[in-house]
């Protein structure tokens, strides 16, 4: 099914034409109204999420199921703020509402937040520019009954002359009147265009617009009162009739000319003065935006009439018990600790708690499971490769995927718990000056930052971020993050080579690493990245909120079905190649399948084979190369396959010991400090795992995630031959 | 004219216009979220490290300092 409905709708002969199909009905709505709350309801099970077609923003859609067995098609759009886009988000909801006639939705439905009306009604004066049917679905009305006297139902409904229905998303209360409504909306015949738009009547722009509307009707396919008022706003809508466009032109800028000389005369006295006096500073170059700035302020002279004809209270921002909490966490004294104190136990979470839970599934997979199957084979007498394909290769590589199941559950739990008490937005609006460097904005910090901890769930993480530039961004840094996976390696390698100075080292490695990921975005951000320029902070903070537990449950299980859907098959086909590469002999004479030495196997060759690569960093051996080449599969690897190559214990035995050294003094020619760093920093700057690049690519997509890998692989041997070239002058 | 980075927290003040600024830049964005001349604004809290957290009516924004230095307002 096409996801536009053809036909229906916007021609008026709506009833006729939809016996074709079923019903296009679009959701639209600020942010944080709890929008998608309401497609939940509506749609329950029956939603699919994916691209938009010909467009990267992800969207919701689904069947909405109403009385009487009739059926509905709901698309969720993204959270807006207004039809003239800064975001592709945004820009996907303007061109889905004012796409050309026949291919708009039959209807929307407009989430209007009680609690905050004014910012609502201007989006839904835009809207009803576009001359689509609009049901009004109130809702957040027990946030803004605690807060007052918040605008009724009726009374909306009176002043704005469209259908308003009182929602609860949680509970499904006004989902059956709303059904109700949408269909009664589709029957409607629309209004011919041409009219005046409520907000405009009686501002200064009512003349102008009239005229512009009355020259666009019938001359382009689109809305005729969108594209007129977004021409006088200086957007340049593509394929405008080069007439229209002209007289928009003309009638800002006498728009703006008027709006200087008649400020004095404004009925509005105080206002009257300062605006004048602004016009006149901008001075005659920022005239086109000056009728952008009359619209606007038409529109929220409107939204103010309405609202204080349906809800008169008393004016101004009263303190809150949010903004009392708010002067104490954004306050200087105490903000940037808080944030610290949150971050740092974000970071615990991930780290500490995860492990006792990753180390437990980890061992049950290596002991009962692989012990049952071992014995179960054994008891049906399977052939040796079999039982090594499956337990060695296929249940090590599950219980691998198994290990990151705990971490990901906590750190999904931990963003749906940051976001909906709403302390998100407050740490976002702590960090943004510090990622401003970067161009990032402040909420980027919080995936980087569980980098630390691992990778994957930081990747995962980086779906707070609203734009995909910043997600694309942020998802190539992240592996430059030293996880502590990582870590285990530089403390075993730091030990063997550097003694009482190891802390030194692995010190020297985290600050290496904070470096790596500002120094790589400054380079990646110009050259894959050129339009992302620095944004201003403006930034809602929703109120301090409770979380829902069975809100945050189901968004933490979507979220971890979809990572196992994506990045588990990935994860353990890797853990089975390397087991397979390991176990095939390469040649005849080196033992069968399965019981070949690793030096012997088709892995011992091929890091043979490349070990010369990396001559220039001093670590040109294959027992080097080697322990790389597992570190590719998982950074655990690293140090066992060192212990396995030299036939040695992991835990500190002598033999491994004894052996690097030997490995490595010869390697290097006598500067085995220098080319152990060497190593050490190409652990950091190479490929962490597998499971990140499955979560890359889940997240950033197959291209970007194959660039990176090549990104990560140039950079760790650029700087690893760099470190080793100067390190063996001092040692 | 002051801006609105020289108002203290607690106090309202009435928007005046905003300072063009960069092209493009945040203007529209300003415009949208409502700092439309003639609104009132209340400076709840000033940010941790720098910027402004403003009431405007019941919503709550935040504001990095540069932002905020582009409304001008008045009372």
């Amino acid at each position: 099914m096409s996801c536009h409905a053809t036909g229906a709708g916007a021609t008026g002969t709506a009833t006729a034409e939809r016996s074709t199909g079923t019903p296009f009905v679009a959701l639209v709505g600020n942010p944080n109204v709890g929008k998608s709350t309401l497609f939940n309801a509506l749609t329950g099970a029956h939603q699919r999420v994916g691209n938009w077609p010909g467009k990267t923003v992800a969207v919701a859609q689904g069947d909405w199921r109403t009385a009487g067995g009739r059926r509905l098609r709901v698309a969720d759009l993204p959270g807006s703020y207004s039809l003239l886009p800064d975001s592709p988000d945004e820009a996907l909801v303007r061109d889905v509402l004012t796409a050309p006639a026949g291919e708009r939705p039959d209807a929307v439905v407009f989430a209007l937040d009680a609690a905050n009306p004014a910012r609502n009604l201007y989006l839904l004066s835009q809207i009803l520019d576009t001359d689509i049917p609009v049901v009004v679905a109130l809702t957040m009305t027990d946030v803004a009954a605690r807060r007052g006297t918040p605008p009724g139902a009726q009374a909306l409904a009176r002043e704005l002359g469209l259908p308003v229905v009182r929602v609860e998303g949680r509970t499904g209360a006004g989902l059956d009147p709303l059904a109700d409504a949408v269909w009664d909306a589709l029957d409607l015949v629309p209004p011919p265009a041409g009219r005046i738009s409520a907000w405009a009547a009686g501002s200064p722009v009512a003349a102008e617009l009239a005229d512009l509307v009355a020259e666009a009707a019938g001359r382009t396919p689109h809305p005729a009162r969108w594209l007129a008022v977004s021409l006088l706003c200086g957007e340049e809508p593509p394929a405008v009739p080069a007439a229209l466009a002209e007289r928009a032109g003309a009638a800002a800028a006498r728009l703006a000319t008027a709006a200087e000389g008649a400020g004095a005369q404004d009925t509005d006295a105080r206002s009257a003065d300062t605006r004048s006096a602004d016009l006149a500073a901008q001075g005659a170059g920022a005239q086109d935006t000056d009728a952008e700035l009359l619209v606007a302020e038409a529109r929220y002279a409107w939204a103010h009439a309405v609202i204080e004809r349906a809800a008169p209270r008393p004016a101004g921002a009263r303190p809150t018990l949010t903004d009392r909490v708010d002067r104490l966490l954004l306050s200087r004294g105490f903000g940037i600790p808080f944030f610290l104190a949150v971050m740092w136990g974000v970071f615990q979470a991930t780290t500490v708690l995860a492990k006792p839970l990753q180390d437990g599934l980890g061992d049950f997979v290596s002991g009962p499971v692989s012990g049952g199957a071992d014995r179960l084979l054994e008891a049906v007498h399977a052939p040796g490769w079999l039982t090594g394909l499956l337990v060695d290769g296929l249940i090590n590589g599950v219980g691998q995927l198994l290990t990151f199941v705990p971490l990901m559950i906590i750190m999904f739990l931990l963003l749906a718990l940051l976001e909906d008490s709403g302390y998100f937005a407050r740490a976002a609006f702590v960090a943004d000056r510090l990622m401003r460097t970067l161009r990032l904005p402040g909420r980027a910090f919080l995936p980087l930052v569980v980098g630390f901890g691992c990778n994957v769930p930081a990747l995962a993480g980086t779906r707070i971020l609203n734009r995909r530039s910043h997600r694309l961004l942020v998802g190539l840094l992240i592996p430059y993050m030293s996880c502590t996976a990582r870590l285990a390696v530089y403390v075993m390698i730091a030990g063997v080579f550097f003694g009482s100075n190891s802390g030194t080292v692995v010190f020297f490695l985290y600050v290496a690493s904070v470096l790596l990921v500002v120094g790589m975005g400054l380079i990646l951000r110009p050259l894959l990245f050129r339009d992302m320029k620095e944004e201003p902070l403006v930034l809602e903070l929703p109120p301090y909120r409770l979380p829902t537990l069975r809100v945050t449950g189901a968004q933490v299980w979507q979220k971890l079905a979809a990572f196992l859907r994506t990045a588990g098959g990935i994860i353990v086909a890797t853990a089975a190649a390397v087991w397979l590469l390991m176990a095939i002999p390469a040649g005849a004479g080196h033992g069968g399948f399965g019981k070949v030495d690793v030096e012997q196997s088709v892995f011992g060759t091929v890091t043979r084979a490349t070990a010369p690569l990396v001559a220039p960093a001093g670590f040109g051996d294959w027992h080097a190369t080697a322990a790389l080449g597992t570190g590719l599969v998982a950074k655990e690897g690293v140090i066992s396959t060192l212990a396995q190559t030299y036939s040695a214990d992991e835990d500190g035995d002598p033999k491994l010991t004894a052996s690097l050294h030997a490995t490595f003094e010869e390697s290097s020619g006598g500067h085995q400090r220098a080319a152990a760093l060497a190593f050490l920093v190409f652990i950091l700057a190479y490929t962490p795992c597998f499971a990140t690049l499955a979560a890359q690519r889940a997240e950033i997509g197959t291209r970007l995630t194959g660039i990176g890998f090549g990104i990560q692989l140039a950079a760790a041997w650029l700087l690893a031959v760099g470190v080793f070239q100067i390190a063996r002058l001092v040692w | 004219m002051p801006s609105l980075n020289d108002s203290r927290p607690g106090t309202t003040v009435r928007i005046t216009g905003i300072d063009p600024g960069q092209a493009g830049g945040s203007r529209r964005r300003l415009l949208e979220f409502g700092f439309v001349p003639g609104a009132d604004v209340t400076v709840i809290a000033r940010g941790a490290t720098g910027g402004l957290l403003v009431g405007l009516g019941d919503t709550r924004v935040a504001l990095d300092s540069r932002t905020a230095g582009r409304l001008r307002c008045g009372r």
